[in-house]
């Protein structure tokens, strides 16, 4: 069984349009599938990844003042009590906002050394005041949680004295002093305002839509924010009771106090879902246009074979006659793709890389594997030839007697 | 002649059914695909107040620390709010025909008949001239007046939401309502208003660029002599303390948002310079350390220079296109491939004594009809694909849920859209098959 | 009606250069009918083609029905064409998917001519073939012989002067064969020059004229007396 590729080649250099349009689209498509896979798979992956937290048990709820009269300090001190001792509940802490959420998010810069010397690092924080590590379940890696007397509570009127500890995450800790050991350090605001480490603990997930920066980094500060209309409550119930303790916390908090309301009530799980929606959605839609994207090239495959059967038929009734076998009608169509493919595969590559480069320059996406380049070709090769198969098998079925006709 | 041909195009078409199917799906898919995106891409980066885009200006001076920017992201931009002292010095100026100063702050409606638990409000406080500036329509009553504003005196201007919950829809203008425990009374119910993306004050009360809808208008005057804290995003710098509200005021946190409109590039001149005035005398008294950088944003600019519209949709944008193209070449290919399978008839009529123009003719009546065929097709099926989009994104913090929507406007420009790319891609096919030399043709069938 | 004179048509490729004619003269009265023969390969495809300006020519001038037409532009041959001449080809070359009104119907559209007038010219023209009755069927419907006069019919609907007929009986049995001369005779006779391009010799005897090409030009011959009702003047072939 011989290939002929030369007169093949000579064939499409005649009548090249067809040829070079398909060739075009598999370019185009090859580039997309891969650049597509690969920004789908980042995103899976971020979906997958870990809040450091116990999402499945923790909900947030955000107290806020409905009138002037209302007292923020012992609102919130009854809450607090109440939740306690309430059964289901595992830990309950105040603070100022609800993670893996962008309410009530308070974020600030970090250097390691005084007047802004090192390198800055962004974060978001929360405001400690007792059992907030218990309540988010985030487990110290080294050193400490906050004594009580470390924790600033404001006096009315006259503000509160500075908090002079912090607590970091191992990121944040290793972002600001790679390589060394961060506790006893101290970390400096943009006044030079140090606070010493006394604690780091696992990589959690705080504020999220907010610029802040990196996503796991985070820091627990021990005190409360000045003027305060509002606070957050933070409860972990034990496993399989949240909603119950939901339940109850939303109707007793809710009614006892009259100056005032629940701002807001958002489960951990449910705040995850709403921030993983973006890029799911986002793999989704490009998943469903890059499906569509490959039918469609292989119908534009589909339709040059068709054609290009449908104007050789004479050619092929004169290969049979002088002794062509079915199969070799087949192979030469099949080859002929195969050339066709190859075009376009290679112009794709370059294309595709290309695309690459840019998206990560652009959007600081990490550089595209080239796992999935190569996953790509050979993916549109077999879907390539599967869709040319139908009519190089037609082109079988013509018969030599198709050589001796003149009309 | 234009009813032959499409007699013609029509007998074409049942020639290869198969074959027009697939072209009009193909069409299709990828107009539905652009559709789709440029949908969501228009609603979401789309400037809600076009109309007026070379005439209000939102106004930024750097008055950030001068040892680091206001985002280190974006070394040379200015914070987009002001300080309390600098928004209402430049307030008074007399140089714009509207001015609006703006914060977000919070409270709690009560007081309503039948309601019996307070209602949160997302509230600004903001000057008369915001309502005449943003074109805001009112169902009943009004903005409350200057001296309302100078007073300033308890007025508030209520959303239609909040009517509707609050009053069940009626008019409510002159009765009174608690805001936080005060009495106000109320002046004005807004018809619909809902801009998106909520351009005018991108503190948007924790969702960003798309929750929180004000529910309430209270002067903002008025806000500052209740010493409300501000509850949108606010930032500060510097080691004076903030801990009361006089040193709020005082400070050099920002939380103001200043809007102006200014028609003439004559007036944006002059407002200019005022504000270089103001800057440098501030400055000679020990403010504004960092580099000048006072400027007037139009809308547009503003939107884009939050990046309103997100990455994501960009990309969803480009790839639409790159679909779409790649669905026009499929067109073109296929096209190509009927209309010279069919060149033995062209010969004929060539011989019979058509001209190349009739050919053409006779070709691009049948690319037109397959394109309008495949538009509609494609429409249809991108207004499902919006629907699809709708559901997945009603419950995300982005909200496109609302935001994307299919509008008459919309259906026409898509459909447009659609049957000029295709008509386009039918040119070549047809101009080719114009070029068929008959003589070829008739010897052998 | 048809002048040609000095005719060169020269085929080009990469590779070779074929003369298809040269020194080409020819003259065809009004209302003459004449058979134009050779042996393949001889030019008598290509002089058809420049004949009924199909193609182009590299020199000489050809002169149509008193008018200059040897460089005219794609939309003025295309109108001579349509207006002035009628083809009957070998493969009759019916369009499959029309039926046999708008197969004839054709050349009348690119005239732009009304509704009414179309249907007048085409019943008259199926008349005269004598397939008025087969009007709504196609072309797959009818033996070859009718589809030759279809093709006919077609071909003289619009009235044209001269009629030029390649290998019209090529496809054809003896007895359709003969239909098909039969109608070529009577058109002549109601005054269109015909041209017939054929290499069987019965059919040129029964034309008028007779004339040979061999490579690519034109060999004297003499002609055979017909019945012709009407004068014709003796044209002169031009001597190589």
């Amino acid at each position: 069984m011989r290939i002929d590729i030369l007169p093949l080649l000579c064939a499409l250099r005649r009548n090249p349009t067809g040829a070079v349009l398909v060739v075009l689209q598999i370019a185009i498509t090859l580039a997309v599938l891969v650049n597509a896979a690969w920004i789908v798979n980042q995103r899976i992956a971020q979906i997958e990844q870990p809040t450091g937290l116990d999402t499945p048990d923790t909900f947030g709820m955000i107290v806020g003042a409905a009138s002037s009269e209302f007292n923020v300090q012992q609102a919130e001190a009854e809450d607090l009590a109440y939740l306690r001792s309430l059964p289901g509940v595992a830990a309950a802490a105040m603070t100022g906002g609800i993670p893996l959420t962008s309410q009530g998010a308070m974020g600030a810069t970090l250097w390691p050394r005084p007047g802004r010397g090192g390198e800055a690092e962004g974060t978001n924080f929360l405001n400690a005041s007792g059992n907030l590590l218990q309540t988010l379940d985030v487990p110290l890696i080294a050193g400490r949680d906050f004594r009580p007397d470390e924790i600033r509570t404001p006096v009315p009127g006259k503000g509160a004295q500075p908090p002079a500890e912090i607590i970091l995450t191992q990121a944040l800790a290793q972002a600001l002093f790679p390589g060394e050991n961060a506790l006893g350090r101290a970390v400096y605001t943009a006044d030079s305002y140090p606070l010493t480490v006394v604690g780091i603990t696992r990589n959690f997930m705080d504020a999220v839509g907010v610029s802040g920066g990196p996503l796991y980094h985070a820091a627990l500060i021990p005190f409360a924010p000045g003027q305060r209309s509002y606070y957050a409550l933070l409860v972990r119930a034990q496993p399989g009771r949240r909603d119950a303790v939901l339940r109850a916390a939303r109707q007793h908090i809710g009614a006892s106090h009259p100056d005032g309301v629940i701002a807001s009530l958002e489960t951990f799980s449910s705040a995850k879902r709403a921030f993983d929606a973006d890029n799911r959605n986002m793999a989704v839609l490009l998943a469903v246009v890059t499906a569509l994207l490959v039918i469609v090239c292989c119908l534009g495959i589909f339709g040059l074979a068709t054609f290009n059967v449908g104007t050789r038929t004479r050619q092929i009734g004169i290969r049979r006659a002088v002794g062509a076998r079915r199969r070799d009608v087949v192979t030469h169509f099949l080859v002929e793709n195969a050339i066709i493919l190859a075009a376009g595969t290679l112009l794709g590559s370059l294309l595709g890389l290309a695309v690459g480069d840019w998206l990560s320059a652009r959007y600081g996406l990490p550089r595209l594997d080239l796992a999935y380049l190569v996953g790509g070709i050979a993916g549109l090769w077999v879907v390539g030839q599967l869709a040319a198969w139908q009519p190089a098998r037609k082109a079988a079925t013509v018969p030599p007697s198709v050589a001796t006709r003149t009309v | 002649m234009i009813g032959y041909y499409v007699r013609l195009a029509l007998k074409s078409f049942r020639r290869t059914p198969g074959l027009t199917a697939l072209m009009a799906c193909a069409i299709a898919c990828g107009i539905a695909a652009c559709i789709v995106t440029l949908t969501v891409y228009h609603t979401l980066s789309g400037n809600p107040i076009w109309w007026k885009n070379g005439v209000l200006y939102a106004v930024t001076m750097d008055s950030w620390d001068p040892k680091s920017p206001y985002d280190p992201a974006q070394p040379g931009l200015a914070p987009d709010q002001l300080t309390y002292q600098d928004a209402t010095y430049l307030f008074d100026s007399d140089i714009p025909r509207h001015k609006a100063l703006l914060t977000l702050i919070g409270g709690a409606l009560s007081g309503a008949p039948g309601q019996s638990i307070p209602a949160i409000a997302f509230t600004d406080a903001t000057t008369a001239g915001f309502f005449h500036m943003f074109d805001v329509p009112f169902e009943y009553g009004g903005p409350w007046s200057a001296a309302a504003d100078r007073g300033p005196d308890p007025v508030i201007v209520l959303s239609r939401n909040e009517n509707d919950e609050l009053f069940g829809g009626a008019d409510s203008v002159g009765r009174s309502i608690l805001w936080n425990d005060q009495r106000f009374r109320i002046v004005g119910v807004l018809d619909h208003w809902r801009p998106e993306p909520k351009f005018y004050s991108l503190s948007g009360g924790g969702t960003g660029d798309f929750g929180g809808t004000t529910d309430a208008f209270v002067p903002f005057r008025w806000d500052v002599t209740q010493r409300h804290w501000p509850a949108g995003t606010f930032g500060c710098w510097g080691s004076s303390p903030t801990n009361t509200y006089r040193e709020l005021l005082g400070s050099e946190c920002v939380w103001v948002t200043l809007w102006v409109e200014l028609p003439t590039a004559g007036q944006r001149r002059r407002f200019l310079d005022f504000m270089n005035a103001y800057w440098a005398h501030q400055r000679a008294n020990g403010r504004f350390q960092r580099p000048r950088n006072n400027h007037l944003w139009k809308v547009s600019q503003w939107l884009k220079m939050h990046h309103v519209v997100s990455d994501d949709s960009r990309l969803l944008l480009r790839l639409a296109f790159a679909f779409l193209a790649v669905c026009l070449i499929n067109t073109v290919g296929i096209l190509l491939a009927k209309f010279l399978r069919g060149a033995p008839v062209s010969g004929i009529r060539r011989a019979l004594g058509a001209s190349r123009r009739q050919l053409f003719e006779q070709h691009l009546v049948e690319v037109a009809l397959l394109s309008l065929g495949g538009s509609s097709l494609g429409v249809a099926l991108g207004a499902l694909g919006l629907q699809g989009v709708h559901a997945m994104y009603a419950g995300s913090e982005a909200g496109y849920g609302a935001a994307a929507h299919f509008d008459v406007q919309g259906i026409l420009w898509a459909l447009a859209l659609a049957a000029l790319s295709t008509l386009v891609a039918g040119v070549y096919p047809a101009w080719r098959i114009g070029r068929v030399s008959p003589a070829a043709y008739l010897k052998s069938q | 009606m048809l002048k040609m004179r000095d005719i060169a048509k020269i085929y080009r490729t990469d590779l070779i250069e074929t003369h298809a004619l040269r020194h080409f003269s020819l003259e065809v009265g009004t209302g003459q009918f004449v058979a134009v023969s050779g042996p393949s390969g001889s030019g008598k495809t290509t002089f058809l083609n420049i004949a009924g300006l199909l193609e182009t020519f590299d020199s000489g001038t050809y002169e149509l029905d008193g008018r200059d037409v040897s460089r005219l532009g794609d939309d003025a041959r295309s109108r001579i064409r349509n207006e002035k001449i009628g083809f009957i080809f070998q493969s009759f070359n019916l369009i499959p998917d029309l039926d046999i009104y708008d197969n004839v119907d054709v050349p009348l559209r690119y005239r732009r001519m009304k509704t009414p007038e179309r249907r007048k010219r085409i019943e008259s023209a199926l008349e005269l073939v004598g397939l008025a009755s087969r009007m709504k069927h196609l072309p797959s419907q009818l033996s070859g012989g009718q589809q030759q006069r279809v093709a006919i019919a077609r071909a003289i609907a619009g009235d044209p002067p001269l009629i030029l007929a390649d290998e019209p009986t090529g496809n054809l049995d003896s007895l359709m064969a003969r239909q098909v001369m039969d109608l070529l005779e009577k058109i002549n006779d109601m005054g269109t020059t015909v041209v017939l391009v054929t290499h069987d010799p019965e059919l040129a005897r029964r034309a008028q004229r007779n004339i040979h090409i061999v490579d690519g030009s034109v060999l004297d011959s003499p002609a055979y007396q017909r019945r012709a009702p009407h004068p014709t003047p003796q044209a002169d072939a031009a001597a190589e």
